[in-house]
């Protein structure tokens, strides 16, 4: 059978790119078209918020550019995904809706923490060294013309990731004004991040060893670090040579050094400056820059939904140990989780039928689980809504925004009453579907805590069987349980009323 | 490598100096008494049209370098001023050589062949003067616009390369009494065939006349009332080109740019007129056309002698033609496999015009039919009136292919014809690229995409020549076939680049200018220097239309200084110079001027022992490598480099049509004494004529039944 294709596009800060792939068992990914567009959207985004009409005819125009290429390999299947610049637009929904009408192109805007996961989805993907390399302390920075991020792995699993405004193309728009007034444009960049860069150290870094910086981005941190070194791995040395030789340079004479446009020429310095500083508080040993991008992720996480690939490295447990490092954070009790989990699995698992989801939502009840306490460390009085917004403020890798926000409604109706879609407090934004999964896991939620009501983990062993319209919860405990039963009640009602079944709780017997 | 050393104005020729000792050869060819007679003609009739396109792009540039004032010297150290003044000087000795050898040698000997070409109308016999005088009545005079020149009409707009026939007329001044004389012109109709047949006196015999004779005869016809004093033909070339050449140099360009408004448009720079004009008339034309001495052109013999072309394509006179060359059909095509199946089993080689360009007119045809083809891209530079292959791409993009073409419309002198396709081609529905801003596309590539059983599969081909059908038959261009992978990737990304798309990260094969060729030439130059100096065997051959980057020369000085042994095949301009010691006594340089148009670009490289082997659209020039979009591929099958290197060998060991560049700046033939004669281009017509009639043999001998396929 001939392979399908797939299209690949990013809009990103500076430029507009698009990877065309073929997707086949044998083969995997393979990449046949590669194309790429300077177009600096984040100008304005960052600015104003919003994007010129210019742009949006420059980028639209660009698009069906896309699209022929696209029919050249006869590619029907695509995913267009947008980053900062129109994350940060006031009228992204407006951006996005022209861009539809004109070229037909269903854009997503990736959250920070999905574009990233992506991102690094890319490099565990195409390196089989990457799972040796993330055994020792290892940084992902991620270098985009909006934002950057950090991702620290340590023993196979990602610890943290963080995501600082300080973007080349950001700091280069900022600091437009004071380069006349300098000579050393290099020192300006570097004390312009310093603050953030101490503070991210002090409360994230801390004494953590990281040995190896894996460096990942666009375009443009490929060609800074591409040339003359072998397997891309540069030692810091190397780096700093590399460094030096660069800081001084005017733009125009960086173009022509390294043979690009003068404009991405202007963001090669702020790139460089941002890797040094962070070599520099890591003092790691190589920098290593696969040369891999959004796209490649992008396509790669396509091919694995579509199953041409199947991936060695488990990323479903990198975002639950990154939400685990969060409850850390907030000092949840490690065993109430564990068993919480537990319960509310075996409930999710033994009525698939009847609730009718899959496996990302059952990774999104588990997040909710080792989350849904983090609000006590606010305020032990009002738990669930500080720990609804502890949830929107942070970034767990891998997830949408929208997926973020079901997680902390679910977590927020634990122990808030529900609120039925017709009073919903902000229905902008709301889904019907996205609605229907919260009740449906905030009611397995409830269900679950409550067994585990004095976290003392009585339930040794929980059994869930469903017959017809009635789901019975067996369980295994020699504890009194008349605690969390009698609390149960109304749990057991919403629980009822969300899944129009039965639900029965009982000991299991001496012989069962 | 260092290579301000060898950056000297002496080492290095003027280029538009060389380029007419090139035109001196292509006149040699009209000399040489060994060629057949009417081919002699199509020479001499080719050195006035390479004279006029010379004028009309290179002088025109010179004289507004000196308009602008641009003092600058070429790498030759000569400013504008002293290379018109040469360029004067030269082109009147060549102009000279033309008519001795038109009067001395070539009319008489059609005198003999039996074709009289009438010069002056005054020569007709009674009978063919009445016959020239009805065929003035009837289709001339219709079609005249005689114009005068008096107080209140100005001197007329007389257009650029036209022939015409300036008169003086003499008036009565009535208040006067006074005869006074009068300028009047008139156009030698273009519409008009230049050449005309009229009867002849001897059974058999051909006899042909000028239009302008047979005007000049009558010229008193189209001033009745006034007595006709002289008439003469003439003829102008403007410096009216809309761009400014592209060879010029960076700061030239921009230079230039800022003096556009004080050019001088429509400048007349060059005047031809019949020696025996008398002079009142010529002084009429000089003050008019306010030109200097050294621009004026005194001919002996006809005007603007183009016109032999049509002399030559006169029926009859076959023993005084050479017999046309059939081009061979491609043995890997003479099959019935489709030229996919054909290319995926290996690269194919193509060399025109000893091998025939329909497999490239297919490729495009069968692309368009085949329903498993997604897109076809191609860039076009200059193509035939009616192109196969501009039919095919429609017909493709009519099929629902997603047909990608870029027109070059900077190609000179072709714009209006290309623009004209080109919305055709738009209206076929295909995608249509003008180019980018700046720079001429000249690559060579085409690329179609298909889905088969294992996946998405790109085939590619290159080549060195234009993709015209026509042309194809006279230059001498090589192809190749391939659905390698990373040549189809890069094609992807050539298109890319072309469609204003960023260039890729790497290129996997092809060389691409003008980014990053020339420093990759340079690279194998110096690898060849670099193991010459090492004392492993270093060679470089090259084959190319014009040779005048000083960049590139200086470092083929260099590598010939560290003992490169090096070969040139250059056709045209050559701007170094051989035998200078220490410098480039290792290097040698040949030119063929031969009946096809050499044109292939080929460049060898030892690279001790592994050679290595590309072709291309590109010439050794600064237009080529820092200008213009331009691709070389590597020839890496090793049965085709051998082909390609065979090329060489052949054309480094002609002796018949090879002019061999002497240190003194001249070229001469070799020395052919007891040597058996090689005539290369003759030889590739033979080696593939043999090569297709054993194939075809071979099909024979083979006892299969063809079932008869239903016609296309």
């Amino acid at each position: 059978m001939a392979g399908a294709t797939f299209a690949a596009i990013d809009i990103g800060s500076y430029e507009v790119s698009m990877k065309i792939f073929e997707l086949s068992k044998k083969i995997g990914l393979k990449a046949l078209n590669d194309v790429r567009y300077r177009l600096e959207l984040g100008n304005g985004a960052y600015a104003r918020g919003r994007l010129d009409t210019e742009m949006v005819d420059y980028l639209c125009g660009i698009l069906m550019d896309f699209r022929r290429m696209m029919k050249e390999f006869g590619v029907e299947k695509y995913r267009a995904c947008a980053t900062s610049a129109l994350r940060e637009l006031k009228n992204p929904a407006v951006v996005q809706d022209q861009i539809f009408r004109r070229t037909g192109f269903q854009v997503e805007i990736l959250s920070n923490a999905e574009q990233h996961f992506l991102g690094y989805k890319s490099i565990a993907a195409i390196e089989t060294g990457f799972k040796k390399m993330i055994q020792k302390g290892t940084a992902i920075l991620d270098v985009g013309g909006g934002n950057l991020q950090v991702s620290l792995f340590d023993k196979d699993a990602l610890v943290s990731t963080q995501n600082l405004k300080m973007g080349s193309l950001r700091i280069r728009e900022r600091l437009k004004q004071l380069e006349k007034a300098t000579t050393h444009y290099d020192q300006l960049v570097e004390e312009f991040i310093r603050n953030d860069l101490t503070s991210f150290q002090r409360l994230y870094l801390k004494d953590r060893e990281v040995r190896n910086v894996i460096l990942m981005g666009d375009f443009l941190t490929d060609t800074i670090f591409s040339e003359d070194v072998n397997d891309n791995i540069i030692t810091k040395t190397e780096f700093l040579k590399r460094y030096e030789n660069v800081a001084e340079k005017s733009v125009q004479q960086l173009s022509e050094e390294m043979e690009i446009d003068p404009e991405y020429a202007s963001l090669v310095v702020p790139t460089m400056v941002i890797c040094k500083n962070f070599i520099d508080i890591f003092n790691a040993e190589s920098l290593w820059a696969p040369g891999v991008s959004l796209l490649d992720g992008i396509a790669y996480d396509y091919a694995e939904k579509e199953k041409y690939i199947t991936s060695a490295h488990n990323f479903e447990n990198d975002i639950l140990v990154a939400s685990r490092n969060i409850a850390k954070r907030f000092s949840t009790g490690k065993n109430h989780i564990q068993g919480t989990t537990a319960i509310a699995l075996a409930i999710f698992d033994s009525m698939k039928k009847i609730h009718g989801m899959g496996s990302r939502e059952r990774l999104l009840l588990q997040l909710a689980v080792q989350l849904h306490d983090c609000g006590k460390y606010i305020s032990m009085a009002d738990v669930s809504e500080c720990s609804y917004r502890i949830i929107m403020e942070t970034e767990i890798i891998g997830l949408s925004t929208e997926e973020r926000s079901i997680i902390a409604n679910v977590v927020r109706y634990n122990n808030e009453e529900f609120e039925y879609r017709s009073s919903f407090m902000d229905p902008a934004g709301m889904s019907s579907s996205m609605y229907l999964k919260i009740a449906k896991l905030a009611a397995i939620l409830r269900v679950s805590n409550a067994m585990d009501r004095s976290h003392y983990q009585k339930v040794e062993g929980i059994k869930a069987v469903l017959k017809d319209d009635e789901l019975s919860l067996i369980l295994d405990s020699t504890r009194d349980l008349s605690l969390e039963l009698g609390l149960l009640k109304d749990k057991v009602d919403f629980f009822e009323e969300i899944f129009g079944i039965k639900l029965i709780l009982r000991r299991k017997k001496k012989t069962e | 490598m260092d290579l301000k050393k060898f950056e000297k104005p002496e080492y290095f020729v003027n280029r538009e100096l060389s380029w007419l000792k090139f035109d001196e050869r292509v006149l040699g060819e009209a000399k040489d008494k060994t060629l057949p007679l009417f081919e002699r003609l199509k020479f001499l009739s080719i050195t006035s049209s390479n004279l006029d396109e010379f004028y009309m792009v290179r002088v025109a540039s010179l004289k507004d370098q000196v308009h602008a004032g641009y003092s600058k010297t070429d790498i030759a150290g000569m400013t504008s001023k002293e290379q018109l003044a040469s360029i004067s000087k030269a082109t009147h000795e060549l102009v000279q050589q033309q008519y001795s050898t038109l009067n001395r040698s070539l009319l008489p000997a059609l005198e003999k062949a039996g074709m009289h070409v009438i010069l002056e109308h005054e020569q007709l016999s009674a009978k063919q003067a009445e016959f020239v005088d009805r065929y003035f009545e009837d289709n001339v005079y219709p079609v005249l616009t005689p114009m005068a020149m008096d107080s209140s009409r100005p001197f007329p707009l007389i257009r650029n390369k036209t022939l015409n026939i300036g008169a003086l007329i003499s008036r009565k001044d009535k208040k006067k009494g006074k005869e006074s004389l009068v300028f009047a012109t008139v156009q030698v109709p273009s519409v008009l065939p230049r050449v005309v047949i009229i009867p002849s006196e001897k059974e058999g015999d051909t006899t042909v006349i000028l239009l302008e004779e047979i005007i000049e005869r009558n010229i008193q016809k189209l001033f009745l009332s006034n007595n006709v004093v002289c008439a003469h033909p003439y003829r102008i070339m403007r410096n009216a080109d809309l761009t400014i050449d592209e060879d010029e140099a960076e700061d030239l360009l921009v230079e230039i740019k800022k003096q556009l408004k004080k050019r001088q448009w429509g400048e007349v720079i060059r005047l031809e007129v019949n020696e025996k004009m008398d002079e009142r008339l010529l002084n009429v034309l000089k003050e008019e056309f306010a030109i200097s001495e050294e621009d004026i052109f005194f001919i002996n013999g006809p005007l603007d002698l183009t016109m032999l072309m049509k002399v030559y394509s006169q029926d009859g006179f076959e023993q005084y033609k050479t017999k046309k060359y059939t081009p061979a059909p491609v043995i890997a095509f003479q099959n019935d496999k489709s030229i996919f199946e054909v290319i995926s089993e290996g690269d194919v080689f193509l060399h025109h015009p000893y091998m025939s360009f329909d497999p490239v007119v297919n490729f495009i045809r069968q692309s368009a039919r085949d329903p498993e083809v997604l897109a076809i891209k191609q860039t076009l530079y200059r193509v035939s009136g009616h192109s196969p292959i501009i039919a095919a791409l429609a017909q493709a993009a009519e099929n629902g292919k997603q047909v990608t073409v870029l027109v070059e419309l900077k190609a000179r002198f072709d714009e209006e014809n290309n623009i004209a396709w080109a919305q055709m081609l738009e209206k076929a529905g295909c995608h249509v690229i003008y180019g980018l801003v700046g720079l001429k596309t000249h690559s060579k590539i085409t690329l179609v995409v298909r889905r088969e059983e294992s996946g998405i599969r790109r085939y590619v081909h290159l080549a060195t020549g234009n993709y015209n059908d026509s042309t194809a038959r006279l230059y001498t261009d090589c192809g190749i076939f391939t659905c390698d992978e990373r040549i189809g990737e890069d094609a992807t990304a050539v298109f890319n680049m072309l469609s204003g798309y960023s260039e890729p990260k790497y290129w996997n094969k092809l060389i691409v200018a003008p980014i990053w060729m020339k420093d990759r030439f340079l690279k194998l130059i110096q690898r060849e220097a670099d193991n010459a100096q090492k004392g492993i065997p270093s060679e470089i051959r090259a084959k190319m239309n014009s040779l005048c980057d000083p960049v590139i020369m200086s470092a083929l000085y260099y590598a010939s200084s560290c003992g490169v042994k090096i070969s040139l095949l250059v056709r045209g301009i050559c701007c170094l110079k051989v035998g200078i010691p220490g410098l480039s006594e290792n290097i040698h340089v040949r030119s063929i001027v031969g009946d096809f148009l050499e044109h292939s670009r080929i460049f060898y490289f030892s690279n001790g022992g592994k050679p290595e082997v590309y072709m291309g659209s590109a010439d050794w020039m600064p237009r080529n490598l820092d200008r213009r979009v331009e691709i070389v591929f590597p020839v890496e099958d090793e049965q085709i480099q051998e082909e390609v290197i065979h090329i060489l060998d052949l054309e480094f060991q002609d002796n018949v049509k090879a002019h061999v560049l002497q240190p003194d700046g001249t070229y001469v033939k070799p020395d052919k004494r007891g040597k058996t004669l090689i005539n290369s281009q003759m030889e590739f017509c033979r080696e593939a004529a043999e090569k297709a009639a054993a194939t075809e043999k071979a099909k024979q001998n083979s006892r299969v039944f063809v079932p008869v396929e239903s016609a296309e």
